[in-house]
């Protein structure tokens, strides 16, 4: 059974069209890439799955449960979606860690306000876990590889930590699905590295995560799955060893020989 | 030299002015405590999105039919009270609140009598046109701190207003502090044009000297010397934003 399902996305932004029947499916413990050229798409089907932007036709369902769909407005309550949201994690290009918090303080602060609003009914204002959620912050940012770093602020950080803290922060929450948006797009080569290997930990470890990414070696060698976008549709989607060294289609060719050139 | 800082005259005066300045600092602090909340209202309301007839827009609409359909109530209004409290004098402001009631209300003067009147019509003027200058401040605080901080709290699941509480205030604060540290210290001049209505505050009772006052007229110097009152409190505030500002530093 797949964990995501998402069916016939659409999304225009006043007359153009920037995605158009994207569907595919991801099972539990998978990692899916998504591959293709600036403005293909990409950011924003993430954008949709994290319900930052509103798709204008299609389903997106998880474990079999239709969370979102467009023909229907139950589906749409604003109060609803701050729940749904919950399914998926998103890790941004350009980090967006809070600057006035710790490394640790970023990863728990979903973690204390949740644990706030749950406490004896909504806003009791009283953080009953504080010492367990710490240590749970702790061990993510350990898992990172961060441990020595949890008291640092965003700009003691390089991008690279900064990055990896971001994933734990994502990661707090527990999601169902993690995304990745160009997480090493901001970074020098030498800390791409340190980031990818972090992801290719969650890969090892069956997170189930999306990731739209330019490292083709990588996506090739971590993820299960592999979808080539362009001009907002799905061109080719197929196990990632066979999308991208023997594309079956002739846009995907191209675009992956731009690569081997470089 | 020394014997004029212990005579009779001088003592006196320093009496009026201290007595002065205390209704200085009232309307000061006065217009601060009414007037950061409600600036903070004003920006929120000059940013609202809300448009009652926005169903009605849609694609490839004239624009004139769509700037009509999305027309926007609360954030108009608040701009349209911005351009008029910041495009007209503060002193025309208080002579209005002060003065005009009085003269189209048939029950006469809303302000209580003396001091005490003259007190609240200014402290409304003040916080009122304050809160104005405050509010395009707070909005430039507000929409300079990236939109991807606002993204990253959504996909935390965090509420609209957690993330403007736990992420957005303090970072706004931080770029707020050299604008508003600015204004509050204009504000404490300012509190003097209250004079026109003449409340009594430092500069009134200085200029009293010139007239007539505590009997001694024709005394120049008193006037001259509320400036320093001014000078020593709007030092000590400098050093207090600046105590402000290094204890942001922690963070960029």
């Amino acid at each position: 059974m797949p964990i995501l399902d998402v069916h016939n996305i659409e999304k225009h932004f006043g007359a153009t069209r920037v995605l158009d029947d994207i569907s595919f499916s991801l099972e539990a413990g998978q990692a899916l890439a998504i591959i293709g050229s600036s403005g293909s798409g990409k950011t924003t089907l993430l954008r949709c799955l994290n319900f930052l932007e509103k798709p204008n036709g299609g389903t997106i369902a998880v474990r079999d449960k239709v969370i979102f769909d467009a023909a229907d407005p139950a589906t749409q309550r604003p109060a609803d979606i701050r729940e749904k949201r919950l399914h998926f994690g998103l890790v941004f290009q350009n980090f967006n860690l809070f600057p006035q918090y710790t490394a640790l303080q970023n990863v728990t602060l979903s973690l204390h306000l949740r644990d706030k609003e749950d406490a004896a009914g909504r806003r009791a204002g009283k953080d009953r876990h504080k010492a367990a959620i710490d240590q749970r912050g702790l061990e993510l940012l350990a898992q990172m590889g961060l441990s020595d770093r949890a008291g640092h602020y965003p700009h003691q950080l390089s991008g690279g930590q900064q990055q990896r803290v971001a994933i734990a922060r994502a990661l707090a929450l527990q999601p169902d699905v993690l995304c990745f948006d160009e997480p090493t797009s901001a970074l020098d080569p030498e800390l791409t590295g340190e980031v990818l290997k972090v992801i290719r930990g969650l890969a090892q470890q069956h997170t189930t995560m999306i990731i739209v990414t330019h490292e083709m070696a990588f996506a090739r060698d971590v993820a299960d799955q592999v979808i080539f976008m362009d001009g907002g549709v799905i061109v080719e989607q197929g196990p990632a060893q066979q999308v991208i060294e023997h594309p079956a289609q002739e846009r995907t060719r191209q675009f992956l020989s731009r690569y081997a050139e470089n | 030299m020394l014997s004029f800082f212990s005579s009779d005259v001088f003592r006196t005066v320093v009496g009026a002015l201290n007595t002065g300045f205390l209704q200085t600092l009232r309307l000061f602090a006065v217009t601060l405590a009414g007037a950061i909340p409600l600036g903070l209202l004003i920006s929120f309301g000059s940013m609202s999105r809300w448009a009652p007839l926005g169903f009605l827009c849609a694609e490839g609409q004239h624009p004139v039919l769509r700037a009509i359909w999305g027309f926007r109530p609360v954030s108009a209004l608040c701009r349209l009270l911005v351009w008029v409290i910041r495009g007209t004098p503060l002193m025309l402001q208080l002579i209005i609140i002060f003065f005009i009631p009085g003269m189209i209300l048939d029950s006469g003067s809303p302000w209580p009598g003396g001091e005490s009147g003259r007190f609240l019509a200014a402290a409304i003027a003040f916080i009122l046109n304050y809160a104005c200058y405050f509010s395009e401040i707070y909005r430039g605080g507000i929409q300079s701190v990236p939109l991807g901080q606002q993204e990253a709290g959504l996909v935390l699941g965090m509420t609209r207003s957690q993330i403007f509480f736990k992420v957005t205030l303090l970072q706004m604060v931080k770029r707020i502090i050299p604008p508003m540290s600015n204004e509050i210290i204009t504000l404490v001049k300012d509190t003097s044009i209250a004079r026109i209505i003449s409340l009594q505050e430092v500069i009134w009772a200085g200029y009293a000297f010139m007239k007539g006052s505590h009997g001694y007229s024709g005394l120049w110097w008193p006037l001259l010397f509320t400036g320093i009152y001014y000078l020593i409190f709007n030092g000590a505030l400098t050093l207090f934003f600046g105590w402000v500002e290094r204890r942001l530093d922690y963070f960029r």
